[in-house]
């Protein structure tokens, strides 16, 4: 399991690729968000992740950026969509189209590789954590760094309007931190963006 | 009070300069982060607290927006890392580099504020390390402002400390001919204009922070120039025009008393 | 250069000189005599003025205002010797407003300067007003190299010392404080009397509410129009009450509108003078000008200075509204490094810029 361990806040990951069972995955996040009585809080405790489309992500900072501004919006009271968890992906879109954000970079029944990322107010055990999200995903855990294998570089590039740009570097991998500093970068500033 | 998450963050962050406007640190988010810097707009306790709060917030926000601006369009200038508005904190990439200011003749001695580097002696020599010469430098000054005016930002602030060199170590090219890169630094006096006076303005601060920082500056700025007008093309005989206009006035107006 | 003192090129005294200071750039009238004795010291001898007050929602009209300066010169002039004791066969020379300011009324005491000249046989010295304010600044309170912010009806400027030259750091792009604070004043029909400045000064101090109105500053520039159009609609909205609060919650007053616009406006001054002082490293900040007499602008400035370790200074009303004692001061320096404007140069310029002066008297 990684960790991102914040001055207030850990962020708990892992990335699963493939995965299984996305269709499912995201039928379980919507009935448990229309589910009541206990069972519904059962059922939205199991599926209490943020679930990313990893295809999207560029790099381990830009999954850091993204729940570190999603973290902040909490704390201030400023979130824009319902939990920190959904937060997370409203900040990875470059718009302010929260149902966009969530159909892009959340779970779908496409997505192939998925960050699976839960936050606490501090470190705590693992164990059970990790069980949760091996329960709700059927996957291969993988290392991060399997993270290069999974990127969708000409998607992000169109998600964030760069294909003039990205034809005046000089290699893939120019063009690679280029985008990369974008995609970081837009997410970092979200929160201002006009 | 509970102690916001930024300014915690600031708490455990190494101080490294003070302005006017903010404090600047050196920062990571969490331990194996890289390194960012961040700028603290603290409250200015002469002004009324609404007004604070929506001005830190607007700068912010225009400073950010600058950036990104600037970066999308392949100006170099550092990532953004991180904004909070709220508390006035805007983190950006850490540039392991040194300031175009302490790589100039003349520009280490009176040097106040801008402490990040330590650097003894004053010799051009400094320079071979980064693989440039003074002339290759010069001309990347003007090629990077030329390429924020093509997307009308205007910096507001240009002078030799506000770019920075990054070091060989830390940057990787395609072009082995290539070992550093000029970056563009501190936007927080900049705004969007589409204005020639504006930008013809802009040039003609960096022209007095030469003459007034690097003495016998003046053939060191027409490089600048020179890579500025390479870069501007079909734009550059009308801002040339209106630069002149600037330089003989001196500023910006006469005054009716 | 801070911590570097040169040697000033101003030679001693070698005997006691004396100069009579015409002011009359705007709407005061003003005359002084300044003596610069053997020992060094700078001795006021009297300095008089009068005011053109107009009626509340009227700003003074350049021919009335030359017309006013021409009616009282001679009682304000004499005044002014009887005061200081000194005939005019003692003034060793008259010193005048050459400029900025308005056309008419500097023509006026230009001309009674000349006249005086003609009359005594006595040298002119042409004054730049600005330069005048910085100079009797800096006399009155010792403030050595202060960064300057100079605020008065027509201007409004962040000066610093370089290079025998006051060099202007920032400035408005538009109107002058004064000018924005005045007309304001003029809009909520506040009385001139004494000064609409000092009227809107006491309405703030009733005012409570802070409302938004446009921060801009552009580097090291303000600008101020769009500030007094964006106070103008609020007086148009449909919860402002011109005759101040009547308890309900949600209404905009005029002692709110006066209130929001100080603070706005000199957060604004502050504020490029606080980026003035740390881009040349000063810990000194001499206010002048009319607006500078502001209590609510000086307490924000030493506020800030406080919190560089710096030091506000500012002069009262006498010094800091116009008045011909400044102008005495800075040509009796000018005076003193060989400096005379010949009768047929003694002309007036609206415009004349503050670094356009050769500051001859300073290292």
């Amino acid at each position: 399991m990684e960790s991102f361990q914040f001055n207030h806040n850990v962020a708990y990951a892992l990335l699963f690729s493939p995965v299984n069972n996305p269709g499912k995955i995201k039928q379980r996040i919507i009935n448990a968000a229309k589910a009541t009585g206990s069972e519904g809080n059962e059922e939205r405790e199991a599926v209490n992740f943020s679930f990313i489309d990893a295809s999207l992500i560029t790099s381990r900072l830009h999954l850091e950026t993204a729940i570190h501004q999603a973290i902040i919006a909490e704390s201030q009271g400023l979130l824009r969509t319902k939990t920190i968890h959904s937060e997370i992906l409203f900040a990875l879109n470059p718009t302010n189209n929260i149902t966009e954000a969530i159909r892009r970079y959340g779970v779908s029944d496409t997505s192939n590789a998925l960050f699976v990322v839960h936050i606490v107010d501090s470190p705590g055990p693992i164990s059970d954590l990790e069980i949760k999200m091996k329960q709700a995903v059927d996957g291969t855990m993988v290392p991060f760094d399997e993270l290069a294998k999974v990127t969708d570089w000409d998607k992000i590039e169109k998600y964030h309007k760069l294909a003039n740009e990205v034809m005046e570097k000089g290699d893939a991998v120019q063009a690679r931190t280029f985008i990369d500093n974008v995609a970081i970068s837009s997410v970092a500033m979200k929160s201002v963006m006009q | 009070m509970t102690i916001s998450l930024s300014q915690n963050l600031i708490r455990s962050s190494l101080p490294i300069a003070q302005g006017a406007e903010a404090k600047v640190y050196k920062a990571h988010l969490t331990p194996e982060s890289p390194p960012i810097l961040l700028k603290y707009r603290f409250q200015k306790d002469y002004r009324h607290p609404f007004l604070n709060a929506n001005l830190t917030r607007s700068r912010i926000a225009g400073e950010a927006r600058a950036i990104l601006k600037c970066l999308r369009s392949g100006v170099h200038v550092p990532g953004i890392r991180m904004v909070d508005a709220t508390d006035g904190v805007l983190g950006i990439e850490w540039i392991e580099g040194q300031s175009l200011r302490r790589l100039l003749p003349g520009g280490a001695e009176d040097d106040g504020s801008d402490n990040v580097d330590n650097v003894d002696s004053m010799d051009t020599d400094i320079l071979k390390e980064y693989g440039v010469s003074v002339d290759e430098l010069m001309k990347l000054i003007g090629i990077e402002i030329a390429k924020m005016h093509r997307v009308d930002v205007i910096h507001g602030d240009l002078t030799t400390s506000n770019m920075m060199l990054r070091r060989p170590e830390s940057f990787t090219s395609s072009d082995p001919n290539v070992t550093t890169e000029l970056v563009l630094i501190d936007f927080g006096l900049s705004y969007q204009s589409t204005l020639t006076e504006d930008k013809a303005v802009d040039l003609y601060v960096l022209e007095r922070a030469f003459a007034s920082t690097h003495p016998d500056s003046e053939p060191l700025f027409a490089k600048v120039l020179a890579g500025y007008a390479e870069t501007t093309g079909g734009n550059w005989p009308a801002i040339k025009h209106r630069l002149d206009d600037v330089r003989l006035r001196g500023r910006k107006r006469s005054m009716v008393g | 250069m801070p911590g570097k003192t040169r040697k000033t090129p101003l030679k001693d005294a070698d005997r006691d000189y004396l100069a009579l200071g015409l002011e009359g750039s705007a709407n005061k009238l003003g005359a002084g005599i300044m003596k610069h004795s053997k020992d060094g010291a700078a001795i006021v001898l009297s300095n008089i003025r009068h005011t053109y007050i107009t009626p509340p929602g009227e700003g003074f009209q350049p021919r009335d205002t030359a017309l006013h300066h021409r009616e009282w010169a001679l009682k304000v002039i004499n005044d002014c010797l009887t005061k200081a004791g000194v005939s005019m066969h003692e003034i060793d020379c008259i010193c005048f407003t050459k400029g900025p300011g308005m056309g008419a009324p500097l023509q006026s005491v230009a001309l009674i300067a000349r006249t005086l000249s003609l009359l005594f046989s006595k040298p002119l010295v042409g004054v730049n007003h600005c330069v005048g304010h910085i100079e009797m600044g800096r006399e009155i309170t010792g403030a050595q190299n202060p960064v300057v912010l100079y605020v008065s009806g027509g201007n409004t400027q962040v000066i610093a010392y370089s290079r025998q030259c006051y060099r202007i750091f920032g400035e408005t792009l538009d109107i002058a404080v004064g000018n924005c604070l005045d007309r304001f004043a003029r809009i909520i029909n506040l009385s001139n009397d004494p000064s609409p400045g000092y009227n809107i000064e006491q309405e703030a101090k009733k005012g409570n509410r802070l409302l938004s109105l446009p921060y801009a500053t552009k580097g090291m520039d303000i600008s101020l129009s769009g500030i007094l159009s964006a106070a103008e609609t609020y007086t148009l909205d449909k919860r402002f009450r011109a005759q101040g609060a009547t308890g309900d919650e949600d209404t905009i007053t005029p002692q709110d509108l006066c209130f929001s616009l100080q603070e706005t406006v000199f957060a604004m001054l502050v504020e490029i003078t606080e980026r003035a002082m740390a881009h040349i490293g000063s810990k000194e900040v001499l206010i002048v000008g009319g607006v500078g007499s502001n209590e609510r602008l000086q307490q924000m400035m030493g506020i800030m200075a406080q919190e560089r370790q710096a030091r506000v200074f500012a002069t009262d009303e006498r010094f800091c509204i116009d008045n011909g004692i400044m102008i005495a001061q800075a040509g009796l320096l000018s005076y003193r490094m060989g400096y005379e404007t010949p009768l047929a140069k003694t002309t007036c310029t609206q415009r004349f810029r503050t670094d356009e002066v050769h500051v001859a008297w300073r290292a």
